[in-house]
């Protein structure tokens, strides 16, 4: 006798497709080669930290930024600038942003998630959602780590600068949701998308930055500025003349623009991955 | 996810609420003082309340035990009646029970034009003797937030204005406190409150109870001072409203917004003094002004070869708005004061 055909279940969702692709995308993530690059990148900072609250605990002169002493907080505020919004949020969202679809293609192991019956936007959302996990577990630490280290030292109050923690991790979040998502465009589109990246992060946004004008509203660093709390360092003459053209929008239009340069960024993208046909060299 | 994806992300998770608990305590409830931090400057200026316009520090045990103290001893020994006054009223010995003496000024909160002040030295004290002296002058003991406060009402009973009496009557009012073994608070009765308040909850700047360690005016110029055992810094405006100088006098003074003193006493005098303007042009101006003093000096201390090297060491600096004069007395120089006032004493008898 033959048994009754079980009948097909229906193709999951989305979201509920992305939450498949990032359960097992999170994993790869983390233990990649790539996380030796990440660890080093995030663990940089908290050396550095360690290395300054010593100084300080055997010398306790405090520190000096151009002859001028500073504590704690303000230290703490330099490091978030020229550590964390210059460099390492963008790097990341640069290394791992192009490297969602990418690295799969290069492996040759896109096929297998494209024959599953899920949408191929969901392979690309999941990705993105295990890379922003991935990187905000890594980040927020480091920085708390830091704030912890360097705010009490030389004068600075942790109880004071605190609400200025809370809104530096907000806006990180923020910065690598938002760069993620527009370097997971550009892995989308291009062919060589790390090199469009590093441009697009390291040569683009500090250039257009300098210069009075609307091009600046085409970065993403324009409106990362306005959600920091803590004073742009004067360290170099480009920083003077950012100084100088130093144009911050709201803190709403900022988050409103990340906000859709989120959503436009990951739309584009998703459209991409459905439409594009990727032929995997042999 | 993987076991260790898992205890990752738990890791994580932990170090981040752990880190938002602690921030989250600090900010609601405040450090006791001293948890975590080295602010710069000594431990006390965290009882110290943040208004203070001025503080003043000094290594008492240093500058006792310093060579130019001791020239000084043997050339001026008359300086020890005020010592030996010290010690029969309160039992303390300047010389070997006080370590270090930080002292505050705050301004008047009453508006009574009287600014109040602290002295907090660490040391080795007869708690019990220095109480019953107090009491024997006519002192009360009050206890506050756990600590004993032995309160002398110093007011003035004469004054004819009850308004202005109650005012004085407040301004007048000091107290001391052993906040710690060792360590004691005495002053206006305002500020060992607030000193005893912070020892307790430690900084709290949402419950309006903060030290001055949270003043980065303030504490930016503590940390400029370098290795001094003796300094002093504050708001201008503090000194000139304490000086009773006449008005015109003051007018002609410039624009100085934040001054520093510091000296280190060894061998001989080393020391800095600092001036912070409103602008560069008051500072341009001050600079003037000094570097007509100096010359007026120099060319007046040309006919004394000892004043010679401390002219040589005067040396005005400073960009911007600061204004900044070092100088250097070494020890011969004392020992000239020494001599002449070997030759003085006898002429006064």
């Amino acid at each position: 006798m033959n048994a009754p055909a079980r009948p097909i279940p229906p193709a999951p969702g989305l979201f509920a497709s992305a939450i498949r692709i990032f359960d097992l995308s999170l994993g790869q993530m983390l233990w990649s080669r790539r996380s030796v690059f990440l660890g080093l990148l995030l663990g940089g900072p908290v050396v550095l930290a360690v290395v300054l609250r010593i100084v300080d605990t055997l010398h306790a002169s405090g520190f000096r930024v151009n002859g001028a002493a500073v504590n704690g907080g303000t230290v703490f505020g330099m490091m978030i600038w020229l550590l964390f919004i210059r460099f390492i949020v963008p790097v990341l969202g640069v290394f791992y942003g192009t490297s969602l679809i990418a690295d799969e293609v290069e492996d040759k192991t896109i096929t297998y998630l494209f024959t599953r019956p899920i949408p191929r936007s969901a392979v690309l959302l999941g990705k993105y959602i295990a890379y922003l996990v991935c990187t905000v577990l890594l980040v927020l630490p480091s920085v708390m780590l830091v704030f912890f280290l360097i705010v009490p030292t030389a004068g600075g109050s942790v109880a004071a600068a605190f609400p200025g923690l809370a809104a530096d991790l907000g806006m990180l979040v923020v910065g690598l949701a938002s760069y993620g998502a527009v370097f997971a465009l550009v892995g989308t589109r291009l062919k060589r998308p790390l090199v469009a990246g590093l441009v697009f992060a390291f040569g683009w946004e500090p250039a257009v930055l300098l210069f009075p004008g609307y091009l600046k509203r085409l970065t993403v660093a324009y409106y990362m500025q306005a959600l920091v709390t803590h004073e742009m360092p004067q360290d170099s003459s480009v920083s003077m003349l950012l100084q100088i053209f130093h144009e911050v929008p709201s803190v709403t239009v900022s988050l409103l623009a990340l906000g859709a340069i989120v959503g436009v960024a990951l739309w584009l993208a998703g459209r991409s991955v459905e439409r594009r046909e990727y032929v995997l060299e042999q | 996810m993987s076991t260790k994806t898992r205890y990752f992300v738990i890791v994580s998770l932990l170090v981040l609420g752990v880190g938002f608990g602690t921030g989250l305590v600090a900010y609601y409830v405040g450090f006791p003082a001293g948890a975590l931090a080295s602010r710069g400057g000594p431990a006390e200026l965290n009882f110290i309340p943040r208004d203070a316009s001025v503080i003043a520090f000094a290594n008492v045990q240093e500058i006792m035990a310093s060579e130019l103290r001791q020239k000084l001893h043997r050339a001026l020994p008359m300086q020890e009646n005020g010592q030996q006054e010290l010690q029969a009223q309160t039992g303390i010995n300047l010389e070997t029970d006080v370590d270090t003496v930080v002292a505050c000024l705050s301004p008047d909160t009453t508006g009574g034009g009287r600014g109040a002040g602290m002295v907090l030295a660490r040391g080795r004290f007869d708690e019990t003797k220095i109480e019953a002296l107090m009491r024997e002058h006519g002192a009360h003991v009050e206890t506050y937030s756990g600590k004993r406060m032995v309160v002398a009402d110093t007011s003035d009973s004469t004054q004819n204005d009850p308004n202005d009496s109650i005012r004085h009557r407040h301004a007048a009012d000091v107290s001391l406190s052993f906040i710690e073994p060792g360590f004691a608070a005495i002053g206006s009765t305002r500020l060992i409150k607030a000193a005893i308040d912070l020892h307790k909850a430690g900084n709290n700047p949402q419950a309006g109870l903060e030290s001055v360690t949270g003043n980065d005016d303030l504490m930016n110029l503590v940390r400029s001072l370098d290795s001094s055992n003796a300094w002093a810094v504050g708001r201008f405006d503090a000194l000139r409203s304490q000086s009773h100088l006449p008005d015109n006098v003051l007018s002609q003074i410039p624009a100085i917004t934040w001054f520093a003193a510091s000296a280190h006493i060894n061998g001989g005098l080393r020391g800095t003094l600092r001036a912070d303007t409103r602008d560069d042009e008051s500072a341009n101006n001050l600079r003037d002004v000094v570097r007509g003093f100096l010359a007026l000096a120099k060319m007046g201390a040309g006919a004394k070869p000892e004043l010679q090297a401390v002219m040589q060491s005067l040396e005005l600096s400073g960009t911007g708005k600061t204004v900044s004069l070092s100088f250097v007395v070494p020890a011969e120089l004392f020992d000239v004061i020494g001599a002449a006032a070997g030759r003085v004493k006898p002429a006064a008898h």
